[in-house]
């Protein structure tokens, strides 16, 4: 009898501490009228991390209110969870910070479901701001959200390939001297016919986001669109004659043998490819661990109708969130962060491109020649993806088209797999 | 004597209360709240204006054409992965349960793949499957076949999830009818072989009914598992190319967390779940009684 009362004890304290261990608290939240918690989806250690953990830093010693801003750095998980797990958990639970981070095309969905609130007022000289980050943050005519960085794309191209292939110096486009996308086809042409392989990695085996990010500027160099301006028809405008030029070229490179939807892996990197389609954040990495490999950036190439230069854009954002109750505090925390010389401290540590025109340039003289052209084409040619509620259903559906367009043998008709594709996408719009 | 058989009772309770407990709270509540959300719009970022909208989801998936090729693509996977995974299992289980030399080696050889988590073997297979630098077409063109597409190609993408899960989940079962192997005595075996029984007819009619019970238990965990593919499609193929390898564990996630619409994955949950009850009662009916798993 004995034995068993024990046994009740024993099994009472242990469920008991199990489930206070599922209920377990951060102790980083802070409470009272001027404490203010934000959250990130970065890691403490990474170069964002150090940036953000030295604006706090300055934010909590220099402001006059004597705010105090504690942050939980929240790193995002490969598949892209962790950090957006615990924003989802928090919705349920009606636990959000005062302020958060989230991804750009997060901000329709996020600012129709009332998470977040506008934020207009707390953000200093707008117009130094670039357009494209503006927009990425506006839903129905409110700034949102704020892009603390920018991002964009060029062609990186291997100098001493082109060498080899005999494309000359004079023959290479600039942001004054595009070039279009039948002289694109051209090089590609012989860069292929000299290394007997294809001549660009346009990242086609990455079926994620990175699809309409870095693809969707050659619909809109064409005049094309993905929807129209509110976002509520694909029908029309992602089956339109202008967006099926550039899903035409696309087909065409993989056609052609130019570009290939199964790339080596870091095939420019180690000199299997002349050129590569990607962002600022492979300069960093060709700089630190394949520095035998000779490199330029080209500008995007545009189509041969408008002539127009369209580059990607896009970044991570601070919003505040709907349910705050200390909104002065967190607009001063917002305010500070994407100020000029926080903003600065954030792209030198991350090396990514900044979002404020200012910020560029105490950034140019600063960065290596690649970086300060990526820089330029970003603010000449940077274009916001749509901001659209369901936009990763969008994203996908995009995805999926740029697949079907480059398997030419199952789909040679781009017209008739763009009008099934708009008619998909129509049903994320309504 | 009847005070002692309650105190009996009330102890049994009292054992399988944590799990009891945990299960509830992770299992049973869960369940239950997805065949509600079934029945709601809930949508993750606006939880407060979930409402009951009735069929509308169920309906909604009956004219769901990518639910229904998830359900085709796992179908095939299921098909193949049975016979295959369960075959080489009980083959590897062979060759190690004779004692020979480096028995051990080829024990955590035919092992390794399980205890490396799936995400891993998924990106190495990445490597190996690539078509214009992978291991794997370098060693088939020494052999004069041209290089193939694997991952890249809508007929051969699920094949290829088909041999790397084969790869990978066949070790565990292996362990399981070694166990078996190791159970069936030795005699039998030996009276066998006094009445003349060459080495296939003692399989056949020695191991195999000997294993049953065994391999019953492996079928149905296979099966079960089987129906369960995510993680080398999402990370491999991110179910491409052009859905071929979509799976309904996928299709799911990617509706409840990347979509957010988690009324309608909901409704996917429940009619899924259900349909792998069903089929694994069938299953065990014609692999034999329950009763006869011991």
């Amino acid at each position: 009898m004995k034995h068993w009362k024990l046994s009740l004890l024993a099994v009472t304290v242990l469920s008991i501490m199990g489930l206070s261990a599922c209920t377990a608290k951060s102790d980083s939240g802070a409470s009272g009228d001027k404490n203010i918690e934000m959250w990130v989806q970065y890691s403490k250690e990474d170069p964002e991390g150090k940036a953000m953990k030295t604006n706090i830093a300055e934010f909590n010693k220099t402001n006059k209110q004597g705010y105090k801003a504690t942050v939980q750095y929240i790193p995002r998980s490969g598949s892209g969870g962790g950090y957006e797990d615990k924003i989802n958990a928090a919705l349920n639970s009606n636990s959000l910070p005062d302020v958060l981070t989230l991804d750009g095309p997060n901000t329709a969905a996020y600012a129709d479901s009332k998470i977040i609130q506008p934020i207009d007022k707390y953000i200093a000289n707008k117009d130094d701001v670039l357009p494209s980050i503006i927009n990425q943050g506006t839903y129905k005519g409110k700034l949102y959200a704020i892009g603390y960085s920018e991002s964009g794309v060029g062609i990186y191209y291997n100098k001493q390939m082109f060498k080899e292939a005999g494309i000359t110096d004079q023959e290479l486009p600039s942001l004054t001297k595009k070039w279009t996308w039948d002289e694109f086809m051209d090089i590609s042409k012989r860069l292929k016919n000299k290394f007997n392989g294809p001549a660009i990695d346009m990242q086609l085996s990455d079926h994620s986001e990175m699809s309409l990010y870095s693809l969707a500027p050659f619909i809109w160099s064409a005049d094309g669109s993905i929807t129209n301006k509110a976002g509520t028809k694909s029908v029309g405008y992602f089956d339109s004659a202008k967006t099926a030029s550039a899903f035409q070229l696309i087909q065409n490179l993989v056609k052609d043998g130019y570009t290939t939807i199964s790339p080596k892996e870091k095939g420019f990197q180690t000199g299997k490819y002349a050129m590569l389609m990607s962002g600022s954040w492979t300069i960093q990495e060709l700089d630190s661990q394949y520095k035998d490999i000779d490199y330029g950036i080209l500008p995007y190439p545009v189509s041969p109708k408008t002539k127009k230069l369209v580059s990607p854009t896009g970044s991570w954002q601070y919003a505040m969130s709907a349910s705050t109750t200390k909104t002065k505090a967190a607009g001063a925390l917002i305010k500070f962060l994407s100020a000029k010389n926080q903003m600065y401290r954030t792209s030198m540590k991350m090396t990514v491109l900044p979002a404020r025109k200012s910020v560029s340039k105490m950034m140019m003289s600063k960065v290596t020649p690649n970086m300060q052209f990526l820089i330029k084409q970003n603010q000449v040619s940077g274009h916001a993806r749509p901001v659209l509620i369901k936009y990763p259903q969008v994203s996908r559906t995009f995805a999926e088209t740029v697949t079907k367009a480059t398997y030419y043998k199952e789909n040679p008709d781009v017209a008739a797999l763009l009008k099934k594709q708009a008619t998909d996408m129509q049903q994320y719009l309504k | 004597m009847h005070r002692n058989s309650l105190t009996r009772s009330s102890q049994a309770w009292l054992y399988i209360f944590p799990a009891l407990l945990i299960l509830t709270l992770f299992l049973f509540i869960p369940a239950l709240m997805s065949i509600y959300y079934s029945f709601t719009n809930f949508n993750m970022l606006s939880p407060q204006t979930r409402v009951f909208n009735g069929l509308t989801n169920y309906i909604t998936l009956l004219k769901d054409p990518i639910f229904g090729r998830s359900l085709r693509n796992i179908g095939q996977f299921v098909i193949f992965i049975m016979p295959l995974q369960v075959g080489t299992a009980l083959g590897l289980a062979l060759i190690v349960n004779k004692k020979r030399a480096g028995n051990t080696f080829f024990k955590i050889s035919f092992f390794a793949p399980v205890v490396v988590s799936l995400a891993v073997t998924s990106v190495l297979w990445l490597y190996i499957l690539n078509p214009e630098q992978g291991l794997l077409n370098g060693v088939l063109s020494h052999f004069g076949i041209s290089a193939q597409p694997f991952l890249t190609s809508p007929k051969q993408a699920m094949f290829a999830i088909i041999g790397i899960s084969t790869w990978q989940g066949a070790g565990y079962q292996m362990l399981i009818f070694l166990a078996g192997l190791q159970n069936i005595p030795t005699d039998v075996y030996e009276a066998a072989e006094l009445d003349g029984a060459n080495a296939w007819e003692r399989f056949i009619h020695i191991t195999l009914p000997m294993l049953k019970p065994t391999s019953v238990m492996i079928l149905t965990t296979t099966f079960i598992d089987a129906f369960k593919l995510i993680i080398q499609p999402m990370v491999m193929t991110q179910g491409g190319p052009m859905n071929s390898t979509i799976t309904p564990v996928y299709y799911i996630y990617r509706t409840g967390f990347t979509d957010r619409q988690l009324g309608y994955a909901s409704a996917m949950s429940v009619i899924y779940g259900a349909a792998i009850i069903i089929f694994t009662i069938v299953q065990r009916r014609i692999t034999g009684d329950d009763n006869n798993v011991k």
